[in-house]
């Protein structure tokens, strides 16, 4: 255990097609202004690392071709990023990404693009591309975000989510239900980027990791938010 | 042919019913034209004696077509071309109707920039003689789904050309070079290509193969003033000159209109001389005076436009005030997750004052902090515009640096009554 916060980029060369970078930005600094040291690692096809060591680990999306050409490097780390999961090691995964942490994607050709199964949930190419401002419900308050995918993820009953749609199409389009939660890993179809604008879930992946680190629980300082929340007013407000 | 006259003529008078009502809807004529003719483009180009030359890519389309129809312009030719920026098919059909006189074009050829999303349909009907390709980066998303679907768009309008002028320093763009027709490349040597912000990411990933020696090479690129001074080796020769206009992303520009004007017959010593002529457009570096102080607008459409922006700032060493406006119209692209794509940090440690404007200001002066950057905010317009300006002293330079639909607003707030197509050329 060191004593910088390790945080992760995972596959930023490839999967950083929405501002993903943000969600990396959004956690250092609000571990630096609290007074904690962070190490930022970025973790591309064929780099050695191994995940237990990570603290917080953020991937993106990424177009067909990018997706297609991590999945194999992915499939490769399963095992360990499964096991670094149930260690409680937090993830947060958006869009393709969170696509191939389920079991399968399988593309508008019928291709199939293995994942790796830490959330229990199938993705499949639509004819429709979902996309638009997003407003989310749920255990981590209002989240706000914008969404581009046409790959509809369908969970298997009793999987958790981030919340409800009120605005949007979420993970499908139709169930209503945005994103999965499986211990401390998150995926969502949620840009923006996400994280700057949704304070309350950058601090609770923040929390998170802190405590796994620890062993004991722990209150974050708080921060002067309002700028974040000003964002995320005019956000969902927004056509 | 009594069919096109009978859309020319309901195209015309669309359009000043359209103007009359005070709509500044600039593609009315070839929307209604296309309607009742929908051959109408390729007909109207078929008159043309020396044919069509498309202007494609991310960043850099207005301009580079603005120089190329300069030098055209300059050798004494009549070119038919769409200034107002109206890229799309219809837009191109609406200045071919200005342009035209009992179903002919008054012209020697066209030049018109499209939409790099439009031309997988627009260049198969133009039959164009070139096709020039500035860049391919990532941008607006939210319309165009993915950057390689683009890239299939752009290689089809290159394959159905008689010739490519292509950027061999783009990483997507030097991967269309595998086409039947010619191709001629241009590009920067090492230190030029480098001080351009080359984001992986931004380019889906690929790195530039290292291309050959291309046609056209930017060998020196410097600030001169407001504009930029540049050498270019063009098949061998080596030529000098000054352009209006701001940036190394701009030698880029010229290069590739000289080069596409070589391959049109005119001379590059004449080239060369014509570009230096050419005024920048608003938007694209041009200078508004507005209570004694000098107004430099830059437009930004996504993240590789921004930090286009960012580079010039940075290499401003005076202290400067700056106005980023950031709109989520339409035209803009309704996601702004862009601003987190660019390297905002790099602005940390500059000497300028800067400010947050438009629909989504708020999200501006968020990337701001992040980023480590102090920034005031203010989402009206007019009032921003306002501050941005009595904050700086008389006499002295600041940055308008706005989204497309934001760049409308303050052309009509800097600008009052002029018309777009003549702020644009």
């Amino acid at each position: 255990m060191t004593d910088s916060v390790v945080l992760v980029h995972l596959y930023p060369r490839r999967m950083n097609i929405y501002g993903d970078g943000g969600n990396v930005l959004a956690l250092r600094r609000r571990l630096e202004w609290r007074g904690f040291k962070v190490e930022t690692v970025t973790v591309d096809e064929g780099d050695d690392f191994d995940f237990t060591r990570a603290d917080l680990v953020v991937a993106g999306g990424g177009e067909d071709r990018s997706q297609r050409a991590i999945a194999f490097d992915l499939v490769g780390r399963g095992d360990a990023i499964v096991e670094a999961v149930a260690e409680g090691v937090v993830f947060l995964t958006v869009c393709g990404s969170y696509q191939l942490f389920g079991r399968r994607f399988v593309t508008v050709d019928g291709d199939e693009i293995p994942g790796i199964g830490v959330f229990a949930a199938e993705t499949v190419a639509g004819d429709k591309r979902m996309i638009g401002n997003v407003v989310v419900e749920g255990p981590w308050g209002r989240l706000v975000g914008f969404e581009n995918h046409s790959g509809r993820t369908l969970l298997d009953p009793g999987q958790a989510t981030l919340g409800v749609v009120r605005r949007g199409s979420g993970n499908d389009g139709s169930s209503g239900q945005e994103g999965a939660v499986v211990g401390n890993c998150f995926g969502t179809y949620l840009h923006g980027s996400l994280l700057p604008k949704n304070p309350d879930l950058a601090d609770d992946l923040i929390r998170r990791a802190l405590e796994r680190r620890s062993g004991a629980s722990v209150t974050l300082a708080p921060l002067d938010d309002a700028v974040e929340r000003a964002a995320a007013d005019r956000a969902a407000t927004r056509p | 042919m009594i069919r096109l006259a009978v859309a020319i003529a309901l195209g015309r008078l669309a359009g000043w019913v359209s103007k009359a009502l005070g709509r500044g809807a600039t593609a009315v004529p070839g929307l209604v034209a296309e309607k009742i003719h929908p051959a109408a483009s390729s007909c109207l180009a078929a008159t043309l004696p020396e044919g069509v030359v498309l202007v494609t890519g991310t960043n850099g389309k207005t301009t580079t077509t603005r120089m190329l129809v300069t030098i055209l312009e300059h050798s004494g030719k009549r070119v038919v071309t769409n200034r107002s920026g109206s890229n799309l098919g219809r837009g191109i059909l609406t200045a071919m109707i200005a342009a035209s006189r009992q179903g002919r074009l008054l012209g020697d050829l066209g030049v018109f920039e499209v939409d790099e999303a439009a031309v997988r349909s627009v260049a198969p009907a133009l039959h164009p003689r070139i096709v020039v390709v500035t860049n391919l980066a990532r941008d607006q998303l939210d319309r165009y789904g993915e950057l390689d679907t683009t890239a299939g768009h752009v290689a089809r309008a290159v394959g159905v050309s008689e010739a490519g002028v292509l950027n061999c320093d783009d990483p997507l763009v030097a991967s269309l070079g595998g086409h039947p027709g010619a191709v001629h490349w241009y590009g920067a040597v090492g230190a030029i290509r480098d001080s351009l912000p080359s984001d992986p990411a931004l380019h889906g990933g690929g790195s530039a193969p290292a291309v050959i020696e291309p046609d056209a090479l930017v060998e020196e690129s410097h600030p001169d003033g407001d504009g930029q001074q540049i050498q270019v080796r063009i098949d061998g020769e080596v030529l000098s000159t000054r352009l209006h206009v701001p940036g190394a992303y701009n030698a880029y520009n010229a290069a590739a209109a000289l080069l596409a004007a070589a391959r049109l017959g005119v001379r590059p010593e004449d080239a060369a001389a014509a570009i230096a002529t050419m005024p920048p457009a608003f938007g694209r570096g041009q200078v508004v005076e507005m209570d004694g102080r000098r107004v430099k607008v830059l437009l930004v459409k996504n993240p590789a436009g921004l930090n286009q922006a960012i580079r010039l700032l940075v290499a401003e060493a005076e202290p400067h005030q700056v106005l980023l406006a950031i709109n989520d119209q339409h035209a803009d692209g309704r996601d702004v997750s862009w601003l987190w794509d660019a390297a905002v940090e790099e602005l940390a440690h500059s000497p300028h004052r800067f400010g947050a404007s438009g629909q989504r200001a708020h999200d501006m002066a968020l990337r701001f902090k992040y980023a480590g950057v102090d920034c005031w905010l203010e989402q009206d317009a007019k009032a921003a515009l306002s501050r941005l300006v009595h904050d700086a002293a008389p006499g002295e330079t600041v940055y308008l640096v706005p989204t497309y639909t934001a760049m409308l607003t303050f052309l009509e707030l800097l600008l009052p009554g002029i018309p777009r197509e003549e702020a644009w050329s």
